[in-house]
């Protein structure tokens, strides 16, 4: 199997280079199919890598860069980690590749489109495969260009194009610490390789400053890629792309990028605990704040956006508390249960003829059956409810953190509550209720065509299945997918070295099962049986304010104590935190360097005189400092 | 030598072609020319032998950069026929080019202050009629006197320097004013000091640094688009060649003079060229600001001077030149066609001719250094080598510098994407098919391999 | 004829030569004239002229006096083309005042 590596990403390359060199000769379907086929052939090897591989192997192909002491090898490293990524990549990509020959049928862009997209697989096989943070670097740059690409795919619309803009701008920010971080790691450790930087720091102690600028930096790339408090608005606006990008890109691979370096980095982070705390509390904020915005979005996409925002704060929270291996479980089945969330979402789009808003939906049940089926288990899988995929992940995490520190126990435990409520006011608002959208739309729904609602079974099944590879302690001693990934992982020396009692897991299973079906019924309550729409206008907010004043007792306390400052709250982290502070600084930068630039070229005057000037001026400045400043 | 030889015959050969009737032929003759020239200097690889009484040095840092020229003017001619006003004054442009060219191998290869002044020269003075050879176009003629009388200015600066470093050292041989510098052992005479620094003003406006760039965007601005190309590629090229040679093998030893003189021209380029850039509005004077930008990296290899500091160089101007050449081929076929040489004129290029769209992608990609593209390797070469000395504050402009590129690139590509009403095709020819086909895997293949090139050195 | 030269102190040379490219450099500042400019540019270069003279004698060495000559014929040349594209301008705007010439800014 090792002889066949190099295939894994030349073969999506492959792909790449027919689709967009011959887009015209591609005629029909045929560019969706031959895009599937490579990167399935990959899913095929990468399969064959997990059954036969036992330990970490390092493959070399030739010297990319070799200058002086520097020297750049395309080698790949297959090891446990690296695997787990290949088949969430290459599987889920496979499917979402599937799904598009569907979803983008009548797209003029058709072959275009697969061709970005087997692009963007090729280079997140890069990422991933690497053995050096150069090689990474460049599939991350790329996997952001291909990003860019797709999110401004339907270019001839201008907001799009803002949207792209916005996320290049904010993820090269994150990319200028990550490549800092990596010229930091040549300077103190004399190679960018993995296997040389890791044996180098497994020798140096705790809480060296220059590895926890390192790791520091490394962290703000990922807080850029992964979406991170401050720079994830842009993943919101990403939604401007098409939804199977959207599912792929920024739900099950791309944004969870930050999330792999991080874990392929754990022998640096585990030796840096200030890092380690600092990623804690970003990812503990990330996950409450976007977890509350997204109570109030009403386009079905963005909610599902800010729950990914929210749910990749969860996994940073995991790494934080040094539980690597359980930060990539969420990885994994959140590469299931979101894919298949987007992508019934985009079936549900493409139902309603490209109406994204959930206030003109409603009593989508009938109509879509299959989707709503697998949009069910994709809400239940993200709300945690045992035996579906999120439970144990999600579970895991809490577990680990509350072994760490109560407070962060419930932070996250009422994130995880949060989270019930907005997908479960999702589903709700979409599939139940009367339909609330225009005739045409109504006339038009129908179920989307089986190439499309295949891949989504397939997605049901892992999010419904997914979660007994890493079944908790009180259930069974093998943790499977643990095990698997022991041998590249370490345990930070900082983090409390205990397994949560088997008392403290019965306990949360239980109370987690009573709070989520008690909200259930809150919800269903809400914008089922009361047929509560969110008004869409805000006028019209604050008079239903007026009316349900005097309904029941228990909805008052819920609409006062709950509803109401979680409206203010998410109005307010929407409105101070995401456009004034984090929009206006990077309008801010960009309107600075305009000024600068406007005022600098009326310097150039034209005028012969004025040049001669400058260049006497500079002379005399010159003569000055080196002959008499010294 | 013998490169030197064949493109003086070839020069020679393109004024008499008017005469004994062969114009026709001449395309091929100096196409031919230059393919030979360029396997002579390619002979001399490793050879490193003096010619002239040890004026002329061919070592394998000329052969290099003179390559680096010689293929760049090949490109040039392959592009350019089309693109003559006057279609019957192609021939002198073209024996002034040969001239100028030769004038870049002087520079690259010189071994004595004599050499360096008169490759300047010979390099110049075609580019001055060159730049006002659109006769009836004020602004072209504008752009000649500009360039002229501020270069005239210049080389009053560089041949003071010179006089006075003759004056300190009593040679004009590069070794013996190297010995001599290091047998001050860092006592370097006031004389010297100010000699060198007056070399430093001359060749930096050649490079155009600022504050000694005020000529370039003005100039490359009002001469024809076709010059324009030649300007900011082989020129520019070859003025970096003689500036890294003279700073890398002569003054060395005396960096202490001149380092801290370097780091603030090349922090104040990067700066200047860079966010003046944001604000253009014609891609062909972005270009020229862009282009001074480049120049503040490429300083940074001079200030930096060690081992990589050679093969940082010989890349960067490579992907440079070659992202360049593309970018403003592409500028003349859209600004012919659309008559002003605006950004908005390449709005929705991408429907009208994809190739050229992807081509000008590739060259803004490899401009704005984004991997894998060989402008990414050219600035990591660079930066390291600067890193290496410690010039940490430097390469920190330098990568803010280039974080402002990435905007203004991106104009151009995102302009490419924009809808048009008008879909008119634009028809390209198959030499032009073919340039543009080279020059973009070029891009991409020093971008996979960047060590063809950098490891040569 | 070297020790009529060498009568007078080398830096008297070194001083006079810099006041007169002093001089140049100033005059290219001021005037607005292109042929005064171009007058100007000439002062320079003969100024570096004389320095190198009085080097070569002071050294003993040719090789200043050679650089001499060739500095003198590039000028030459230079000038001629320099005079040419004043032709030019002169044709077309009927000036050589440099202050006319600003359609090329920012």
């Amino acid at each position: 199997m090792l002889q066949l590596v190099w295939l894994i990403p030349v073969l999506p390359l492959i792909g790449f280079l027919a689709i967009g060199l011959f887009q015209k000769k591609f005629t029909g379907k045929s560019a969706g199919i031959i895009a599937s086929a490579t990167v399935f052939i990959s899913f095929v090897i990468s399969c064959g890598l997990f059954f036969q591989l036992s330990s970490a192997q390092t493959i070399d192909y030739f010297d990319w860069i070799n200058v002086g002491s520097l020297k750049i090898p395309i080698s790949f490293l297959i090891d446990p980690v690296s695997i787990v990524m290949l088949l969430i990549i290459t599987g889920v990509g496979f499917l979402i590749h599937v799904y598009s020959i569907g979803y983008m049928g009548h797209d003029e862009g058709f072959a275009r489109f697969f061709s970005y997209m087997n692009l963007f697989i090729f280079f997140m096989l890069i990422l991933v495969m690497g053995s050096n943070y150069v090689l990474m670097f460049a599939g991350w740059e790329g996997v952001g260009l291909c990003s860019y690409l797709l999110i401004g795919f339907w270019f001839k619309n201008n907001n799009y194009n803002k949207a792209a803009n916005k996320a290049f701008i904010m993820n090269r920010m994150g990319d200028l610490g990550f490549l800092l971080g990596i010229i930091l790691i040549y300077v103190t450790f004399g190679s960018v390789r993995f296997s040389e930087v890791f044996s180098g720091a497994a020798k140096l102690p705790d809480n060296q400053p220059v590895i926890v600028a390192i790791t520091m930096l490394l962290f703000i790339g990922a807080m850029g890629k992964s979406a991170q408090i401050p720079l994830y608005t842009w993943l919101p606006d990403a939604m401007a792309g098409p939804t199977p990008v959207s599912a792929l890109i920024h739900a099950a691979t791309m944004v969870t990028a930050g999330i792999y370096m991080v874990v392929r980095s754990n022998i640096l982070y585990s030796i840096a605990p200030p890092t380690l705390e600092f990623i804690t509390v970003i990812g503990t904020a990330t996950a409450i704040f976007s977890a509350t915005i997204a109570l109030t979005q009403t386009d079905i996409k963005k909610v599902l956006a800010y729950s990914t925002v929210s749910q990749l704060g969860y996994m940073f929270v995991a790494l934080g508390v040094g539980a690597y291996s359980t930060g990539l479980f969420h990885v994994t089945t959140h590469a299931f249960f979101k894919a298949l969330l987007f992508l019934a979402a985009g079936s549900v789009i493409h139902a309603m003829s490209g109406e994204q808003d959930i206030r003109n939906m409603g009593g989508l049940k009938k109509k879509l059956p299959i989707t709503h089926f697998v949009f069910l288990v994709g809400v239940l899988a993200i709300s945690g409810i045992p035996p579906f995929a999120g439970f144990f992940s999600k579970d895991e995490i809490l577990a680990m953190a509350g072994v760490q520190s109560k407070p962060l126990f419930i932070l996250l435990a009422v994130t995880s509550v949060l989270t019930a409520v907005y997908m479960f006011r999702l589903y709700f608002m979409t599939f139940f209720g009367s339909f609330r959208g225009t005739h045409d739309q109504e006339h038009h729904l129908h179920e989307s065509p089986s190439v499309m609602t295949m891949p989504l079974i397939v997605l049901a099944i892992l999010s419904a299945l997914g979660g007994f590879l890493g079944l908790p302690s009180v259930f069974s001693e093998h943790h499977l997918f643990k095990n698997y990934l022991s041998s590249s992982l370490t345990v930070p020396s900082s983090v409390i070295h205990s397994e949560p009692s088997h008392y403290f897991e019965w306990a949360m299973i239980l109370v987690s099962i009573i709070t989520l079906i008690i909200l259930i019924a809150i919800t269903y309550n809400r914008y089922v049986k009361k047929g509560y729409v969110t008004p869409l206008a805000e006028i019209n907010f604050s008079k239903t304010f007026k009316t349900l004043y005097h309904k029941y007792y228990v909805d008052e306390i819920y609409e006062a104590l709950i509803v109401k400052p979680l409206y203010w709250l998410s109005d307010m982290f929407y409105k101070v935190f995401d456009l004034k502070i984090i929009d206006g600084t990077v309008n801010s930068v960009n309107k600075g360097v305009n000024a600068a630039s406007s005022t600098l070229r009326l310097m150039q005057t034209g005028n012969i005189g004025f040049y001669i000037f400058a260049m006497v001026v500079g002379v005399i400045l010159m003569l000055i400092y080196n002959l008499y400043g010294k | 030598m013998n490169t030197l030889i064949i493109l003086s015959a070839v020069g020679v050969l393109a004024l008499f072609s008017e005469m004994l009737n062969f114009k026709k032929a001449l395309g091929a003759i100096i196409l031919l020319g230059l393919v030979g020239a360029f396997a002579a200097d390619v002979m001399a690889w490793n050879t490193n032998r003096h010619y002239y009484n040890e004026m002329m040095v061919v070592d394998n840092f000329s052969v290099a950069f003179t390559g680096l020229l010689i293929v760049i003017t090949f490109l040039w001619f392959i592009m350019s026929p089309d693109f003559f006003r006057e279609p019957s004054s192609r021939i002198d442009h073209f024996a002034l080019i040969i001239f100028a060219l030769i004038g870049g191998q002087l520079m690259t290869s010189y071994n004595n202050m004599l050499m360096l002044f008169l490759g300047i020269e010979i390099l110049s003075i075609p580019m001055f009629i060159l730049a006002g050879s659109n006769k009836s176009d004020l602004k072209s003629n504008e752009a000649a006197l500009k360039y002229f009388l501020m270069a005239a200015f210049a080389t009053g600066f560089l041949l003071f320097g010179m006089a006075l470093i003759y004056g300190a050292t009593g040679s004009f041989q590069i070794q013996n004013i190297t010995q001599f510098i290091k047998s001050q052992q860092g006592n370097i005479p006031v004389m010297l000091v100010a000699g060198i620094l007056m070399m430093l003003v001359g060749l930096a406006f050649k490079v155009s640094a600022a504050p000694f760039h005020f000529w370039t965007p003005d100039v490359y601005t009002g001469s024809p688009t076709v010059i324009t190309a030649f300007m900011s590629t082989v020129v520019k090229t070859a003025a970096f060649a003689g500036f890294f040679r003279l700073f890398s093998m002569c003054f060395e030893s005396s960096s202490a003079t001149w380092a801290n003189t370097i780091w603030a021209l090349s922090a104040l380029t990067i700066i200047i060229g860079n966010v003046t850039a944001v604000y253009q509005t014609s891609f062909k004077r972005m270009l020229a600001y862009s282009s001074i930008s480049h120049a503040g990296y490429m300083l940074m290899a001079i200030l930096a001077l060690n081992q990589y500091a050679q093969g940082s160089i010989l890349f960067y101007a490579t992907a440079y030149s070659i992202s360049s050449i593309t970018a403003f081929a592409v500028l003349l076929l859209v600004s012919h066609l659309a008559g002003n040489d605006s950004i908005e004129s390449f709005n929705g290029l991408a429907k009208k001719n994809p190739l050229l769209a992807f081509a000008t992608v590739l060259a803004m990609l490899s401009l704005a250094g984004i991997p894998p593209l060989a402008g990414f390797f050219a600035k990591y070469y660079i930066f390291t080598a600067a890193l290496q000395q410690h010039y940490t504050g430097l390469v920190i402009i330098a990568v803010m510098g280039s974080l402002i590129g990435v905007y203004y690139y991106f104009r151009i590509i995102i302009a490419l994407f924009k809808s048009e009403n008008d879909d008119v095709v634009i028809p390209v020819n198959n030499t032009f098919k073919v340039f543009l086909v080279v020059t973009s895997v070029a891009a991409l293949l020093l971008g996979i391999m960047p060590q063809l090139v950098a490891g040569i050195l | 004829m070297n020790h009529l030269i060498q009568q007078v102190p080398l830096h008297y040379y070194v001083l006079l030569s810099t006041m007169l490219f002093c001089i140049g450099v100033l005059g290219v500042l001021f005037r607005r004239n292109a042929i005064v400019i171009f007058m100007c540019i000439e002062l320079m270069l003969n100024a570096v002229n004389l320095l190198l003279v009085a080097f070569s004698v002071y050294h003993g060495d040719a090789a200043g006096q050679i650089f001499v000559f060739f500095i003198m014929a590039v000028a030459a040349a230079e000038v001629a083309v320099g005079l040419a594209i004043l032709m030019m301008i002169y044709r077309n705007t009927k000036s050589v005042d440099i202050n006319f010439l600003d359609k090329l800014k920012w």
